[in-house]
This record gives structure tokens, sequence and C-alpha cells, in this order.
């Protein structure tokens, strides 16, 4: 086993083309997991002074230091309310649209597919501040609509792209054969469209709702202290609170991502992630 | 009648996708609207004018921002692109299981939240991280000064934006059908030919569009510098959080949105262009 140690050895041992291989994945994992394995290591540290690589005293300090912070707990409780608000009403807004760019014709639709692009096209802040101004004329700064709004804004234009490139997959014959056999509309949209849109329905609801959980410079602007959702007290966090405080909130805030990730799995993929940046 | 029943439908389309299109009109166009207006105003009096704007190209400060704002969005583009453009071609290409752990393993970075993951990396590259502990094994006290550096914050977007474009790229590559390229090695192209004439063309729609997606969302990055900025210069999302929650001038906020709205307006055009070419679903 050892042999293996040796990087010479190791080149001769699995051949030239798999030891490339191996590189690029040590250099791909190292980058990409490096920083996040670090953290979650660090989380469990009572103490991580330098020069240790590793933690010198292992424990639970800093989670329970976390976890006696009321204003730290009452984020994670206002995060999922906002987190579920503004997945239902961008829902509710956006699949009949994208059912309508997917299926009907007439004029100006490509306009109106277009006018999603103009949320993700500009720079966020910039879009925010612009918000903000009009939200301060109509009292809407550090209020819940306020901020739903901005998140809402934020995955707009996934939630209108992947349903519609999802929708335009299921065969128009399969809704008329349903019609055929006497369906109405509304239940061939809800027994035969529905369902079979449902991959990229469902990687674009995992979008909003993690986008959501994650939105933290509008929230920050518009919220004005008031609401305080997990991403803004992160910021404070990372500024100004000591320690491993950062990498215990950390995690807690990839959390919810994963399970989100573990239950979808079958549906995220290539192709269901890069149809939301494609018009066609 | 047939003609009564298409207008029907053509109505139901409309009322079907209003609500959505009037929301995007009044929360963003609306917005950006008013805002251009303002950035045209005087604070005080209300009246027209140019020095909001003047103020960003004239004080030096304010265009150090902008430079630096437009190399850090250029070299994260450039180098996330090509990285990731080789990426795409590894994991489409060779079939191994490390290549489909990859395939699988740079899915993730998406949907860790941008905070955590900054945070991450600074665990890793300030001074007391993991980088200056490692060296400080080998009995060196080496400290890699990408804390508050433009090279800590490209390096911060390129771990964002990698797995971003190597998934648009990927997705392109993979309409690609094998037998295309097999026929062409048949008659005897090389694998250099193979590349450059038929899945370069095939692939630089994507190409193109993930580009375009990194450069217009690094413009406007905001926790990246926010965190791991230095305090000059700084890049533009920070100089306008600051316009507008520090220093309380709306009009020039207002400007400096204008301007990096422009700035991305570039990147949208070209985004369009590229998409609206070849819409075959019409």
């Amino acid at each position: 086993m050892f042999k293996y140690l040796n990087p010479k050895r190791f080149y001769f041992a699995v051949g030239k083309k798999k030891f490339w291989e191996f590189i690029v994945l040590a250099v791909f994992i190292l980058f990409f997991y490096g920083p996040l394995l670090n953290m979650f290591m660090i989380a469990f540290a009572n103490e991580y002074a330098p020069p240790h690589l590793l933690a010198t005293e292992w424990g639970l300090k800093w989670w329970q230091f976390i976890f006696g912070q009321k204003s730290l707990v009452s984020s994670m409780v206002q995060s999922f309310v906002i987190a579920i608000i503004t997945t239902v009403c961008s829902m509710i807004l956006c699949i009949p649209a994208a059912y309508s760019l997917a299926r009907f014709k007439y004029p100006g639709r490509k306009l109106i597919m277009l006018s999603f692009l103009l949320t993700n096209a500009f720079p966020k802040i910039g879009i925010f501040t612009s918000i903000g101004v009009l939200f301060y004329k109509y009292n809407l700064m550090g209020t819940l609509v306020g901020v739903v709004i901005i998140h809402m804004i934020n995955s707009m234009m996934f939630m209108v792209w992947l349903p519609s490139s999802a929708f335009r997959t299921v065969h128009p014959q399969q809704e008329e054969a349903a019609r055929d056999v006497g369906a109405g509309p509304i239940r061939t949209f809800f027994k035969v469209s529905l369902p079979m849109a449902m991959p990229g329905i469902a990687v674009a609801t995992l979008y909003t709702f993690l986008g959501s959980m994650e939105e933290a410079q509008g929230t920050l602007l518009v919220g004005l202290a008031k609401i305080k959702t997990m991403p803004v007290e992160m910021y404070g966090i990372i500024l100004d609170y000591p320690g491993q405080a950062g990498a215990v909130f950390g995690i807690l805030l990839m959390i919810p991502a994963l399970i989100m990730i573990i239950a979808m799995r079958k549906y995220i993929g290539p192709d269901a992630i890069a149809g939301g940046f494609k018009m066609g | 009648m047939n003609k009564a029943k298409e207008r029907n439908r053509m109505l139901i389309g409309y009322a079907l996708a209003l609500p959505a299109f009037l929301t995007v009109m009044l929360t963003v166009a609306y917005p950006i609207v008013s805002n251009v207006i303002m950035s045209f105003q005087d604070e005080g009096t209300g009246a027209f004018t140019l020095d909001n704007y003047k103020y960003f190209f004239t004080t030096p400060a304010q265009l150090k921002n902008i430079g630096f704002t437009l190399y850090i969005v250029v070299m994260t583009v450039v180098l996330a692109v090509v990285i990731a453009y080789l990426l795409a071609l590894y994991l489409r290409f060779i079939k191994s299981p490390i290549s489909k752990a990859i395939g699988t393993l740079y899915l993730l970075p998406r949907f860790i939240p941008g905070l955590v993951a900054v945070y991450a990396m600074i665990t890793i590259i300030r001074d007391s991280g993991v980088i200056n502990r490692i060296s400080l094994l080998f009995g060196y006290d080496f400290k890699p000064a990408l804390m508050y550096h433009a090279s800590g914050m490209i390096m911060m977007n390129l771990w964002f934006n990698i797995p971003f474009a190597a998934l648009m790229i990927t997705a392109g590559l993979g309409a690609i059908p094998d037998s295309v390229i097999e026929s062409a090695r048949d008659v005897g192209a090389s694998k250099l030919r193979v590349f450059r004439s038929i899945i370069l063309p095939l692939s630089v729609k994507d190409v193109v569009i993930a580009g375009t997606f990194v450069f217009m969302s690094n413009v406007g990055s905001f926790t990246t510098p926010y965190l791991m900025g230095g305090n000059s210069p700084k890049m533009l999302a920070i100089a306008l959080f600051d316009q507008f929650n520090k220093y309380l001038n709306y009009n020039r906020a207002a400007a400096l949105s204008v301007i990096m709205f422009l700035i991305c307006s570039v990147s949208a055009g070209v985004y369009i262009y590229t998409n609206l070419k070849e819409n075959e679903w019409e």
C-alpha cells in the first residue's frame, strides 16, 4: 500500500493516463472541497490555534455558543418562513407563465420571455438599490413583503425558463390524447403536463427555495437589520464573532441545500440546470 | 369559428403569462427606469445634471474602482471559461470512474450558499489559514497574501464560476453525437482537426452563454468583495453599497448602478444575440 505514496512508483503502477486523471481529481477536490472540509473540521474544534493544522481540542463548544444566541436561532426560523413564502408565491406566478410561453402562440411572446432575463442580466446590487429607493417611498423597507419581493426577483428567470423548457418537451399529442378521452383542460394540465414537466419544475423550485435561503446582499440592503435571515447574520458572524462560530453557522446554512439535493438528486443533472440559462 | 377559438387561446396565453410579466415590470423594469431618471437629477433640487456621472469618471478613487472591477471580471471570465472548457472536454470524452466522480462532484458547489463558500475559503487563505499552517510544518512562515487582494477574489470567483461554466459547456458538448466524431475519425481526421472543425464550432454557443453569464454575475458580485476585499480599490458593488447605505446619496448610487448596468448590457446583448440567432422551436 505504501508504495503508492511515492509519486514515481504510483505513476508506473497505474499507468500514464490514470496518473494524470488522479492528479486532476486531486486538484479538483483540493480546490473545490478542501475549503468546505476544513470548515467542517473547524466547526468541531474547541481549540484551533496556529500553527496546528488540526484542532488541538475537539468538542461542541461553538455549537453550544451558536444555539445559545437567541438572535441566531430566530434568524433560522425567519429564513425558513421567508423561503417557503417566496417559493409558493413564485410558483403561483411563474408556472402558469412558463406553461403559456411553452404552449401558446401570441405576438409579444418572445418579449415576455426576454423580460425575465432582466432579473439576471443586470447586477443584482444595482437592481436592489433601485428598488430600495422605491421601497423607501412605499414604506416597504425592513418589511417581510419587501424581502420576499427581493427574493422572488432573484429566481424568477429560472422559475419561468426552466419549467417552460420542460413543458416544451411534453408532446402536445399526449395532452390531446387526454383531452380526447374526455379530460378537461385543467385536469389535463394537472394529470398530464405537470407530472411530465416535473423534473424541470423540481429543479426550478429547488433553485428558488435555496436561492431564498442563501440570499444575502438584498436582504442586508432592504431588511435594514429588522428582517434578519441566516445569511445576514452570517455576515455579522464572519466579520464580528470570535473563533469558530462562523464554521458552525456555515454548516447550518448548508444543511437545507444538502437535504434538498439528496431528496431531488434524480432530477439534478447538467441538462436540467443548464436549461435555466437558455431561452431556446 | 376557428378564428374565435384561436383568439380565445391567445387570450388564455396572455392571461397566464401576465401576472409574472407584470411582476417583473413592476419590481425590476420600473425601478430601473426610475433609477435612470434619478441618476440625471441633482440631489437637492431634482434639476437635470450630469454631476452624478462626472463624479465617478473624474474622482481618481472611483475611476480606480471601475478599472479594478473590470480587471477582476475579465480575468475571472477568461480563466473560468478556459479551465471549464478543458474540464468539460474531459468529462465528455473520457469515460472512467474518475471522470464520472468529478461529473457528480462538480454539481455541488452551485448549491453551496455563496457566503459559506467564501467563509470556507477564508479559513484556507487568511494569514493564519491552512496554507500558512502547512508552510509552518515545513519550517517556513509563508503568508499567501490572498486576503484583501485581487488574486484572492479571482480565486474565489473561479470557485464559483468554473463549475457553472463547465456545466453549461458540458450540456452543450453532450449534444454532439458520438457518431459525428467517430465518422470524422474514420475518414482520417486527426484529434486536433476534429476538435477544431467539429467540437469547437458546435460548442461555441454554450461557451458564449457561459462567458456572458459569468461576466454579468461578477460585475455586481457583492459577497466576495464584501468579505474578502480590501478598502481601496473596491469592487463597484461595494462602492455602490457605500453610496446607498453609508453616504445615503441616492442620486450618485443611481448613477453608479446605471454605469454597472451599461457594463453588463454589453454582455447581455451578446447573450441575447447568440440565443436568438438559432431558435428553432418557434
